[in-house]
């Protein structure tokens, strides 16, 4: 089978090479979403095929006029054939290019991000032409960088095959980092939202009442002074003579509460996510 | 279909990942066009050896689909391996063939690809396609094109659960890469 559709492929591209100067003359490259004229020679008439990467397109023609290919027609880039077909074929091939930057898709990762991360965002931007074709032709992108705490900042990207990419990392201020991926007159905005980070100088106060201990933290932030937010689990444990308790109460208003029952002397530890708080020694009575 | 073609068909492709240490890692698949994937160059992050042998498969078998489809104009394969803009303009490729009546068929004689970008997030993997193909076009039950020079193609992976999607396949210039 290979023999037979090998030699036959051959032949028609012999073929069409031979009769691609005699009946069909269209230009070489076009713009992707451009009209082009092909020329016709020869007589009678003849079935025109276009044959393209998304569409193909078939008509009758008269040889020795001209065909007009509409813009419609050339959305999509890539290799074209135009194919006439009476007693035998013809062919030209068209090569479409990418029109003009117009569109960009951008990607930022992730969505949250702790704060005083290095490296930890990254972008990635496309750039299309208007019909969604990869624009080869490198293309400067500008990333508007807006901060948390209001500056921005300009970073330039230049693409290659139709990509750019950056990283960065998080900066000190939790709250709202944007991005915005701008080419030509378009701009695609993407957001981050900075968190806070750790825990950091966690520290807890007790309140002995009776047979009770209520304890307070101070208001959890992280290094950089951010509050951890509300619901981040603070974990309190004692050890006393009825043994070891836990209890895990989220963080209101930037603090964390619990109260423990004591059986004798106590010591009492507080920790948030990875990070350890202070311990304290707590008499009760027995 | 894919697993009775992967279980029970002669096993005649042979797929080779050329890996950031220029290291050779053979994976066998049944029936499926010969992909070589290059990827000393790829950035910003290295391909790992495992991704590197499903998108060698995943690709070849995208285009052992998109074949099928465009010779039977038929568009249910187009889902397996195909998404966003790549399945928008088969599926549209298909429409148009079915609609005047052509069909193309394909003899792939491999490919030779060069994976240029993966994003750091992992979430994009741009490759460079340098195909050997016959491309043969029927109206009916004569063929009205026909050519055998090698094909370069941009394309755009983007990961799926449990497999690659073709993301963007589009035909470039001899001179694109």
């Amino acid at each position: 089978m290979r023999i037979p559709i090998t030699f036959c492929a051959l032949l028609a591209a012999a073929l069409s090479a031979f009769a691609q100067d005699d009946v069909l003359h269209a230009p070489k490259t076009v713009t992707a979403g451009s009209s082009f004229v092909v020329s016709t020679s020869g007589q009678g008439s003849a079935t025109f095929y276009l044959l393209g990467p998304s569409h193909v397109a078939k008509r009758t023609i008269q040889l020795g006029q001209t065909i007009t290919i509409p813009a419609s027609d050339l959305a999509t880039s890539g290799t074209y054939q135009a194919v006439a077909c009476s007693s035998s074929c013809s062919t030209a091939v068209i090569q479409a290019l990418p029109a003009a930057p117009a569109r960009v898709s951008f990607l930022l990762h992730p969505s949250r991000v702790p704060v005083s991360r290095g490296n930890a965002i990254n972008a990635t931007a496309f750039v299309f032409d208007r019909y969604r074709n990869t624009v080869l032709n490198p293309a400067k992108v500008d990333f508007h960088i807006t901060l948390p705490d209001g500056p921005t900042m300009t970073r330039m990207g230049q693409t290659n095959r139709g990509v750019t990419w950056f990283e960065m990392g998080s900066t000190p201020k939790q709250g709202r980092l944007q991005i915005l991926a701008s080419i030509a007159d378009v701009s695609e905005p993407r957001v981050i939202q900075q968190v806070a980070s750790d825990a950091c100088r966690l520290h807890m106060n007790a309140a002995p009442a009776g047979r009770y201990v209520k304890l307070e933290t101070d208001p959890i932030r992280d290094c950089a002074g951010n509050p951890l937010p509300d619901g981040t689990i603070v974990s309190f444990t004692k050890i006393d003579n009825a043994g070891r308790s836990t209890v895990d109460t989220p963080i209101k208003k930037d603090k964390a509460s619990a109260q423990f029952q004591l059986s004798g002397n106590a010591r009492i530890s507080v920790a948030c996510g990875v990070a350890l708080g202070n311990e304290l020694s707590v008499g009760g009575r027995q | 279909m894919k697993t009775f073609l992967l279980g029970a068909a002669v096993f005649v492709g042979a797929f080779i990942l050329l890996a950031r240490e220029s290291t050779t890692i053979p994976v066998s698949a049944a029936t499926l066009p010969k992909v070589v994937l290059h990827a000393e160059s790829i950035a910003p992050r290295a391909i790992e050896q495992r991704t590197g042998e499903m998108v060698t498969h995943d690709y070849a078998q995208a285009w052992q689909d998109f074949a099928t489809c465009v010779d039977a104009n038929r568009t249910d394969l187009l889902n397996e391996l195909f998404t966003g803009e790549a399945k928008t303009r088969l599926t549209h490729l298909i429409a148009d063939q079915r609609k005047a009546g052509l069909r193309t068929h394909y003899e792939d004689h491999g490919h030779e690809v060069k994976a240029v970008f993966y994003s750091l997030d992992g979430g994009e993997m741009q490759l460079e396609d340098t195909a050997q193909l016959e491309m043969q076009v029927f109206d009916g039950q004569k063929m009205i094109y026909s050519a055998t020079s090698p094909r370069k193609y941009l394309v755009l992976m983007t990961p799926g659960p449990d497999r690659w999607y073709v993301r963007a396949l589009e035909s470039v210039g001899d001179d694109a890469f």
